[in-house]
């Protein structure tokens, strides 16, 4: 069947497979490396609200504490109220802590995400590294049927390069707020 | 004192689950990935095991194939704490004898709760 091509219509074919290989695997790395910095982002954003919110939390009820304690110390004895609003604010701070716990994981997610995105840009300079290194500087002399061979060569590289990839990324975080994920015992 | 083996190679998460178990008045063994979580499974054993899925090296699941495969691993219980929340992974933590799925981020009162219900 291929016989039947033109040598000058079997390049362009190659041509053709080769420019649409990379060009396919180049948006494909792309793309996931756009999906990771939105979901970053969102991540980010979210975790410095919580972060913010709690800290400010915090604050506001170490401050009441204080003011607890020093009525309690001008009186001398502690009233039973006072001892209950001191009982309060711990565990209400307590709850801002453990909010806060949450919103700093936002470390470990972004650093998968940043993971993520390191190996597609590498995938990406596989691909052209491929280009390359078969490229301009081992164009065949003469002959189409070398060109066509080169050709073929460069495009299944490019396509194997980016099979081993697909392969070794990490899956990706899908996480889109900072709010504890859900809990299943087995 | 109850022990658990926290496995996580974000220094972060160890950090942020040591300060939460701790606080909830358990002994704390932090380990970087899995080999290192086997390895310090087996110089002690401990109460729970408490593992992330990606890790460099050996992940949380093959963690759990190892320890299931030791005599005094057998009965103790292991949770995944991991951002992948897809149910063929989860099939594969259930099958590998994982006990529990807790997707990040963690939340400390309702991750002690649960330890709580499983180790007292």
């Amino acid at each position: 069947m291929l016989s039947r091509e033109s040598p000058s219509d079997l390049m362009e074919t190659q041509v053709m497979r080769l420019l649409s290989g990379v060009s396919t695997h180049g948006d494909q790395h792309l793309a996931e490396v756009e999906r990771d910095l939105v979901q970053m982002d969102v991540l980010l954003n979210e975790a410095i609200k919580k972060l913010c919110t709690s800290f400010m939390a915090i604050h506001h009820a170490i401050d009441l504490q204080q003011e607890t304690l020093k009525s309690m110390l001008s009186t001398g004895e502690p009233a039973p109220e006072q001892a209950a609003r001191l009982e309060m604010l711990r565990e209400e701070i307590g709850q801002h802590v453990g909010a806060a716990v949450t919103g700093l994981q936002f470390q470990d997610m972004t650093s998968q995400l940043i993971g993520r995105m390191v190996q597609h840009l590498a995938g990406l300079r596989d691909v052209f590294g491929e280009l390359g290194t078969n490229g301009a500087a081992d164009l065949p002399e003469s002959g189409s049927e070398e060109m066509l061979v080169m050709l073929n060569r460069i495009s299944d590289r490019v396509g194997a390069r980016c099979s081993e990839l697909a392969g070794a990324v990490r899956s990706t975080v899908n996480q889109r707020h900072m709010e504890s994920g859900d809990i299943e015992l087995f | 004192m109850k022990t658990i083996l926290a496995v996580d190679d974000s220094g972060s998460l160890r950090q942020m689950l040591s300060f939460s178990l701790k606080a909830a008045g358990y002994g704390v063994i932090e380990a970087i990935d899995g080999e290192d979580g086997l390895n310090k499974a087996k110089q002690q054993t401990v109460d729970l095991v408490l593992t992330d899925q990606n890790m460099p090296g050996m992940d949380g699941l093959s963690l759990i194939k190892a320890l299931r495969a030791m005599k005094n691993y057998q009965s103790v219980p292991i949770l995944m704490l991991t951002t992948e929340s897809g149910d063929d992974i989860k099939a594969m933590g259930r099958a590998a004898g994982a006990n529990g799925w807790l997707v990040k981020p963690f939340d400390p009162t309702r991750l002690t709760e649960v330890v709580k219900k499983l180790i007292g």
